[in-house]
């Protein structure tokens, strides 16, 4: 699995199409029969993954996720929760993926 | 060149160092619209900052100058302002984002095609995720998106952090 990290509007769908994959490949939803996750942030508003859930996440081919964690503090107590969550939840799968790719300005960097 | 980076993170005297590397005959195009005493001293800060480098200076908030020709490098200070400036009619209504962004893109590219080098300061904005009032969204979004299309027009993009360069792309004039 490749994880892809960026923050909004950096490239990481131009990217992903890079690598081959069609938009109809793309899927927000984990269960999806798609390879690609795109925009793990919002599933993460559920609340934290499930084993199964986690688990179908590391089979996809390429996650995608909104780097959200470097900006002030949220004032309301969900969104500092969930701010943290995909943190976390990134480092988790982080152990999981053959390739971490960081996307600053449309620019691919592989941080791992 | 693109120099990207935080909230003073350093970028502006970095891209300045940059510039003056690259000619010596040095313009510096300024986007911050002159209003409040916070625009002002963060004026006069980047003024003295620059005092001594041979820069001139141009204010250029609102559309930056269509130029025949000019000698030497432009250092554009910043994408930012520019978006901010274009996005936000002034009676707080939002222009269409896709035309601000292809405009604002035209505007660089033929403000620079004047000079011999070009150096952009722009801003990192998009790694906070959570969703401020809708107008400040479409500004994260437009930055982003210029940031990737400038980018890729380039030849070097330039991350800084704590003052210190991360080449992304392309390579320094010289090694810090």
């Amino acid at each position: 699995m490749i994880l892809v990290i960026g923050g909004i509007a950096s490239g990481k769908r131009t990217y992903i199409r890079s690598l081959g994959y069609r938009e109809d490949d793309m899927n927000s939803s984990i269960h999806a029969d798609s390879p690609v996750l795109y925009g793990l942030e919002e599933v993460l508003r559920q609340g934290t993954l499930s084993a199964d859930d986690l688990d179908a996440v590391i089979r996809k081919e390429v996650v995608t996720c909104c780097e959200v964690g470097q900006g002030v503090v949220p004032l309301d107590a969900t969104d500092r929760a969930w701010r943290e969550l995909v943190g976390r939840t990134c480092v988790e799968l982080a152990k999981h993926a053959d390739k971490i790719i960081r996307m600053v300005c449309g620019i691919p960097t592989v941080i791992r | 060149m693109l120099v990207v980076g935080g909230s003073g993170s350093g970028k502006s005297a970095f891209a300045e160092r940059i510039a003056c590397s690259l000619s010596a005959t040095r313009t510096y195009i300024a986007t911050m619209r002159r209003d409040g005493t916070e625009a002002q001293t963060r004026i006069t800060r980047h003024r003295k900052q620059r005092e001594g480098l041979g820069f001139l200076t141009l204010e250029c908030p609102l559309s930056l100058p269509k130029e025949t020709h000019r000698a030497g490098v432009a250092l554009i200070e910043d994408l930012g302002n520019l978006a901010a400036n274009a996005l936000f009619a002034a009676d707080g209504t939002l222009h269409d984002q896709t035309l601000v962004a292809q405009q604002i893109q035209a505007e660089v590219v033929s403000c620079l095609e004047a000079f011999e080098h070009g150096v952009i300061v722009s801003n990192e904005v998009g790694c906070e995720g959570v969703s401020r009032f809708g107008g400040t969204r479409s500004w994260v979004r437009l930055v982003g998106t210029l940031n990737c299309r400038l980018a890729s027009m380039c030849d070097a993009v330039v991350e800084v952090v704590a003052g210190q360069p991360s080449v992304l792309k392309g390579v320094l004039p010289w090694t810090p």
